[in-house]
């Protein structure tokens, strides 16, 4: 697969989908990944094999819906948005999240 | 929430799958559009967007199991591979279907029969707190009206208590006088049973009343067949003897109390004046017990009652018990055993059949090893591949399972015609409660027949060792295979035996002398009610004028009237005593109470062994003892002379014994002669039988007899004019049923257990066949070779027979109760059964042995 970029930690790219889908409308599948790698600054690559088994499984929880619509350049694809649920579940992963990163820094200052 | 969706999904896969395709293209798409802008070429692009998304089938599918419900997507799958693979074997697949659909058809019938008549509560609000209320001690069970409303009045545990009893009325509206049957009831009897008219309404209380208006309640049935089911019906009078009655409603359809004959009820007014002795015996009492109440309260409850009405009323009333039942139980307790006992006999068929299915599935699974082992080696689990062949199993039961349910369907329409009078029998039919009992037999089945295979099948040494195995020149032994043969043969002895002791049986009672002669009698009734016996002297005359006239008949040898018939099973215990008393220490004089009239014993060819016959003038007041009860009691001959009286009826007058008759089997052809008194005043009661002994066959004479008694009593009707012998195999017609039905089962065990037997043996010859064509080569006999097969095959079969004959010692104890003259362990019956299944099964094992000595020894070991 060539030089990966930073992979994206299990777990986390749940909370990357949801809190993209929360800045913006709808996305499609491609743009969530476009949009992760601009804005981490290509830090993160998210990788397509995770990207739809992961799109789907948020669909039958629930978080979020889809529905066909057709892009600027007049092609059908697959459009997510956040559901109430799903602004939900973001707040909740991004306080533990938030819980997660700074005991892993606490444990790195003292270690 | 989504949980449908997944399910949804796999039931729309190409949906699905087309979806996910379009998803992930426009991916690729996009990525080598993007590719493309930063200046690939074209074809770069697209393979280079390709190659960063990896494997794109496997992308689909991991992106798939999340749209989808696993557990329901294998078993889809499973389900396809199953009917995919029982297609392509479509006799196997025919033979196991309507192996099964016997099996749990036959099952699903019994059960139907057995939810219905056993299980259901009887068809009233609030079934189960129906009683029948018996007095015990004294006379007769039957109540009189004032015992009754005091009951009522008295008890606290009760809402209501009622009471009836039955007899046959002309209705003369009609050209001829038709026969219907009315109960005649005491108040509060549809309060009791919980059941209003569907047109019209209950009785009112002056209708309850002596003097009041009269009124009658009509049946459904005759409401459809005599008023063509027009409303106006109500308001119309019936002819009944010779009063009309209004009709005042029409009852449902379902309501067949308290008998399925009854087309008429009205209410015996309890202040009549003729109803106010304690000691006449007019009611079968039934009550409806508070809500709450058991019936252990409602018993001592109405113990209480009765021992102060005891005090009250010494000379009638002390010493009196109450005895209450349920009434469900009351009604259907006879045919509990039969029905447990049919049900037990098609239960061990299902386990045949399913043991027979197991054995062919094992050759299946033997024969599918290079399936099994390709499917291993691809990585398969041997869970995964033991659920499929449980799944084509379930496929199988499930099919034979519908099948056998239009069988079931088909029997709760014969079960009527075959066992007319059992209890309850139109209540038969199917619903929810026979779908899931079927469903869960097909269910069971499964295990039964799949477990086995599925594990024995999927071993992995047996798998693996399959390469070798084909070419192997002797083969394993198959004792699983043998053991199941032994299973089904132990099973089908033990349903032989019990047929067979049934058999016997019945067998016995056709052989047994029963004292009087049942041939060449013609039994019939002739309408009248309680009202003319209120007039003994006439109600006598007429029944000496129809006497006469039926012995006028040229044809007929002599007649006779009797309030019951012999031979069929009814009980009338009473205690008497002689006139002169007896002493405390003596035994109570209990014996079986018959009303005839004196030309009965020689119309029945019951001999007079010492003494006279006695008359039937009221004045003399003579009766005839049996054998049995003067040598039980009065010191045999020596019995001539005393009088007798029943204590506590003061309508039976104390009447002289005039001499003593031969024990003759007159409550039931399978029971010993009891000591018995016949009161020489019969014939004259409502339902009393008139028999006519024939000098040809009773058939012949039906129409010159009933014209005979149209001419002497025109507004009587004449009905159920039958020959005695039917009368007295009608009563043991359940018998008879439950004999067939078992019969039929055993044989179809039998048979059930030979063919797997023969399954098993063509299987073994099949597999051996190089073994058996090596020997043959190297010079064994054929004869040899046929005794080897047969002696494997009939090892099997002995084993099974021991085991048999002990499940059959068991089964045969447990139906005791139904044998007649035979023993559970009946020596005969029990070796003859085994020598019908050993003959048998040597002819099942010779086929397939003869076939294989039969084989060419070159031919095969070129073949292999």
């Amino acid at each position: 697969m060539g030089a990966k970029k930073n992979d994206i930690l299990q777990g986390t790219l749940v909370l990357l989908i949801l809190k993209t889908l929360a800045s913006s409308k709808k996305m499609h599948g491609y743009a969530i990944t476009g949009h992760i790698q601009k804005v981490s600054d290509q830090l993160l690559r998210v990788e397509e094999g995770s990207l739809y088994p992961a799109l789907h499984r948020m669909e039958q929880e629930g978080w979020i819906k889809a529905e066909w619509g057709i892009t600027e350049k007049n092609r059908e694809a697959r459009f997510y948005s956040l559901t109430a649920q799903g602004r939900k579940q973001l707040n909740q992963e991004e306080a533990s999240w938030e819980r997660l990163t700074e005991g892993v820094a606490r444990v790195l200052r003292f270690a | 929430m989504a949980w449908y969706r997944q399910i949804w999904n796999v039931l729309r896969p190409g949906r699905t799958q087309r979806n996910l395709e379009r998803e992930l293209s426009f991916h690729v798409r996009e990525r080598a559009d993007e590719l493309q802008a930063a200046g690939m070429s074209e074809d770069e692009a697209v393979r280079d967007a390709r190659r960063l998304f990896g494997n794109y089938t496997s992308q689909v599918e991991r992106t798939r199991e999340m749209d989808i419900n696993g557990w329901l997507d294998s078993a889809l799958r499973n389900l396809r591979l199953a009917v995919r693979a029982l297609v392509k074997t479509p006799a196997f697949t025919t033979v196991v279907i309507l192996t099964l659909a016997l099996g749990i058809g036959a099952n699903s019938a019994v059960f139907s029969a057995i939810n219905a008549v056993l299980l259901r509560p009887l068809p009233f609000p609030e079934g189960d707190q129906l009683v029948k209320l018996t007095q015990t001690r004294k006379q007769s069970p039957f109540v009189a009206p004032v015992r009754l409303e005091d009951w009522n009045r008295l008890s606290s545990t009760f809402q209501a208590i009622s009471g009836w009893y039955a007899e046959d009325e002309s209705e003369l509206s009609g050209e001829l006088p038709e026969k219907l049957s009315r109960a005649l009831v005491a108040p509060r009897f549809l309060q009791v049973l919980g059941v209003a008219p569907i047109i019209g309404r209950d009785f009112s209380s002056r209708e309850e009343h002596f003097g009041g208006p009269e009124a009658v309640l009509i049946s459904h049935r005759l409401w459809l067949r005599r008023f063509g089911g027009n409303p106006n019906a109500v308001g119309q009078t019936l002819r009944i003897g010779r009063s009309s009655v209004p009709i005042i409603g029409v009852m449902p359809a379902s309501f067949l109390f308290p008998g399925r004959d009854v087309d008429l009820w009205s209410v015996s007014p309890p202040d009549a004046p003729y109803a106010q002795s304690r000691e006449s015996t007019w009611y079968t009492v039934i009550g409806r017990m508070k809500l709450g109440v058991t019936v252990e309260q409602a018993r001592a409850n109405l113990a209480t009652v009765q021992s102060n009405l005891g005090n009250q009323f010494p000379k009638t009333d002390a010493g009196m018990g109450v005895s209450i039942e349920p009434l469900k139980e009351i009604t259907v307790g006879g045919v509990r055993q039969s029905l447990w006992l049919l049900f037990g006999s098609v239960t061990l068929l299902l386990l045949i059949a399913c043991t027979n299915i197991a054995t062919l599935l094992l050759s299946r699974a033997a024969g599918r090893q290079h399936e099994i082992s390709v499917r291993f080696s691809l990585g398969a689990s041997r869970a995964s591949v033991a659920t499929q062949l449980l799944t084509e199993v379930l496929v199988l039961s499930l099919a034979g399972a519908a099948l056998g349910l239009v069988m079931a369907a088909g029997a709760s329409r014969v079960f009527p015609v075959l066992a007319r009078d059992l209890p309850r029998i139109e209540e038969i039919g199917l619903d929810g409660r026979i779908l899931w009992y079927t469903l869960a037999c097909a269910i069971a089945a499964t295990f039964l027949c799949g477990l086995l295979p599925a594990i024995r099948g999927t071993r992995r040494s047996l798998a693996g060792s399959l390469a070798t195995a084909s070419r192997a020149l002797v083969s394993g032994r198959n004792t699983m295979q043998f053991v199941l043969v032994g299973v089904q043969v132990a099973l089908a002895v033990t349903l032989l035996a019990g047929a067979g002791l049934l058999v016997r049986s019945l067998q016995e009672l056709g052989r047994v002398s029963p004292g009087f002669e049942a041939e060449h009698v013609l039994a019939l009734h002739i309408s009248s009610n309680w009202g003319e016996t209120s007039d003994f002297k006439a109600s006598h005359q007429r029944v000496t004028r129809i006497l006469d006239g039926l012995n006028s008949i040229p044809g007929v040898a002599g007649s006779a009237t009797s309030v019951t018939i012999p031979g069929v099973p009814v009980n009338y215990q009473i205690e008497v005593n002689t006139a002169e008393g007896r002493a405390p220490s003596e035994p109570k004089m209990l014996a079986e109470s018959r009303a005839v009239n004196p030309s009965y014993f020689a119309t029945m060819r019951i001999p007079l062994l010492t003494g006279d016959l006695c008359r039937d003038d009221q004045s003399t007041a003579g009766m005839m003892v049996n054998r049995s009860f003067a040598d039980a009691y009065l010191g045999g001959s020596s019995a001539i002379g005393h009088r007798l009286f029943q204590p506590g009826n003061s309508f039976v007058v104390p009447s002289e014994i005039r001499g003593i008759v031969g024990d003759a089997r007159e409550n039931g052809l399978d029971r010993a002669p009891v000591p018995t008194v016949y009161w020489c005043f019969g014939g004259n009661q409502p339902g009393s039988y008139f028999l006519v002994r024939t000098k040809v066959a009773p058939a012949a004479l039906v129409e010159t007899v009933r014209r005979k008694i149209h001419e002497l009593e025109p507004l009587r009707s004449v009905y159920d004019v039958i020959p005695l012998s039917g009368l007295i195999s009608d009563a043991y017609a359940e018998n008879r049923l439950r004999t067939i039905l078992l019969a039929f089962f055993a044989t179809t065990a039998v048979l059930l257990a030979c063919i797997g037997l023969y399954g098993t043996l063509r299987y073994m010859v099949s597999i051996r066949q190089r073994e058996v064509g090596l020997r043959l080569a190297l010079g064994a006999m054929r004869a040899q070779i046929v005794r080897q097969f047969v002696q494997q095959g009939l090892r099997a079969v002995l084993c099974g027979c021991l085991a048999g004959l002990a499940m059959a010692e068991a089964a045969g104890r447990l139906m005791s109760g139904m044998l007649f003259g035979v023993s559970p362990s009946d020596v005969l019956t029990l070796a003859g059964v085994t020598g019908i299944v050993v003959a048998v099964s040597v002819l099942a094992s010779l086929l397939p042995a003869i076939r294989a000595s039969r084989l060419e020894p070159m031919q095969v070991l070129r073949e292999g």
